[in-house]
């Protein structure tokens, strides 16, 4: 095809969902973040660690959002994000005095691995990148950071998907496991 | 086959598909032109799938009309006429197959060595006093048949059979048991239904 002519689109964008759906995107969300929140400021912030980190908003979007989605299964979540981690640490550690490589070799990288291990989840190319921009509460875990935020994180918000995407009846998660 | 072959590709409006998605509930996240991708290579590899595997005796046509070789031609012609067919595999008195007569085999006899068409007669019957086929009542089935037969069992896939269409430049295969007997016969136009998935 034409280089041009695909820049301009070929297809109809899809239909919007219903308030029944928008309900349970919220209520999933809510209770995810929450859960999240709650835990780190309960159990670890005395420590100095917080589990909250901006990727787990985008997979919120996409494990309450998007239920049906290759990229919202356990799979890709817990996958994509622990992996992206461990390449976003490595690349700090590596390339640490210069950000603007450490964290370009750290997204990209981490694409490439989620691709590979076919754990693809966009979010993970955001906690790649926390890896490096995070500053220094960040860069004391080194590879910890992958464990607790990440892991756990993840985890959290994959256990009230899971426990709350199969209430409704127009709903089912996890589409597979691994 | 050809990669853009749609046959009776069942052909869906966009608003079938915007339709479909609405009626499943929650955020799909492919566009309709995705969809659209994936349902006709998907529609495609099923149909070579099951061509390549699904075996000649779920296609073909029962029962088989065959001529003996001992008919007259006049018969033969007859026989053909009265069944509707234009062509039959020729069996000896055991009844196995030898053979196959065809439309182009009498064509053929009546001077179109080259390329034998009902339209070529027709020219040469409007130019000429008399037609050709008065020829005809000179030989006899043994001299127009082409054999031997090209046959084929009825456990060879489909898709085998359609090459041996195109090898041979023939129109239709008789299909034998192990000893030559004919069980069924299996013509192009059996072949296109199948590709439609009508068979």
């Amino acid at each position: 095809m034409n280089y041009f002519k695909k820049m301009s689109g070929q297809a109809q964008s899809p239909p919007g969902v219903s308030k029944n759906e928008i309900f349970w995107s919220w209520f999933g969300s809510f209770l995810g973040i929450a859960a999240v929140g709650l835990i780190s400021s309960y159990f670890l912030e005395s420590k100095g660690i917080s589990l909250v980190i901006g990727s787990f908003g985008a997979t919120a979007v996409l494990v309450y959002g998007a239920v049906r989605s290759p990229l919202a299964q356990p799979r890709n979540v817990f996958g994509g994000h622990v992996l992206s981690a461990l390449t976003g640490v490595f690349f700090q550690q590596l390339f640490g005095t210069v950000p603007w490589l450490a964290a370009a070799m750290a997204v990209s990288c981490a694409i490439a691995v989620m691709h590979m291990t076919k754990t693809l989840h966009p979010p993970g190319g955001a906690t790649a990148l926390i890896a490096v921009i995070g500053g220094d509460s960040v860069k004391n875990l080194g590879y910890f950071y992958a464990a607790v935020p990440v892991g756990l994180g993840a985890f959290v918000l994959l256990l009230i998907a899971v426990l709350v995407n199969n209430i409704p009846k127009t709903r089912r998660y996890p589409e597979f496991w691994v | 086959m050809n990669k853009n072959f749609k046959c009776s590709f069942f052909e869906f409006s966009e608003e079938d598909v915007i339709d479909a998605m609405k009626s499943m509930d929650g955020f799909i996240d492919i566009t309709t032109s995705t969809f659209r991708e994936i349902y006709e290579l998907a529609y495609q590899h099923a149909i070579k799938r099951m061509l390549g595997t699904m075996p000649v005796k779920n296609i073909m046509s029962k029962p088989v009309y065959c001529v003996d070789s001992d008919f007259t031609i006049f018969k033969t012609a007859e026989f053909l006429a009265e069944h509707n067919i234009s062509g039959a595999p020729v069996t000896d008195k055991e009844g196995k197959v030898i053979g196959v007569v065809s439309e182009k085999d009498f064509l053929r006899k009546m001077g179109f060595d080259a390329e034998p068409s009902f339209m070529g007669v027709i020219s040469r019957c409007l130019n000429t006093s008399g037609c050709m086929v008065s020829g005809l009542k000179t030989i006899t089935l043994q001299d127009i048949l082409s054999s031997p037969a090209v046959i084929v069992t009825q456990e060879i896939s489909v898709s085998e059979v359609s090459s041996v269409f195109m090898e041979k430049s023939i129109n239709r295969l008789p299909v034998c048991d192990k000893n030559g007997f004919p069980l069924g016969i299996v013509t192009r136009s059996d072949l296109i239904n199948a590709i439609c998935l009508q068979g």
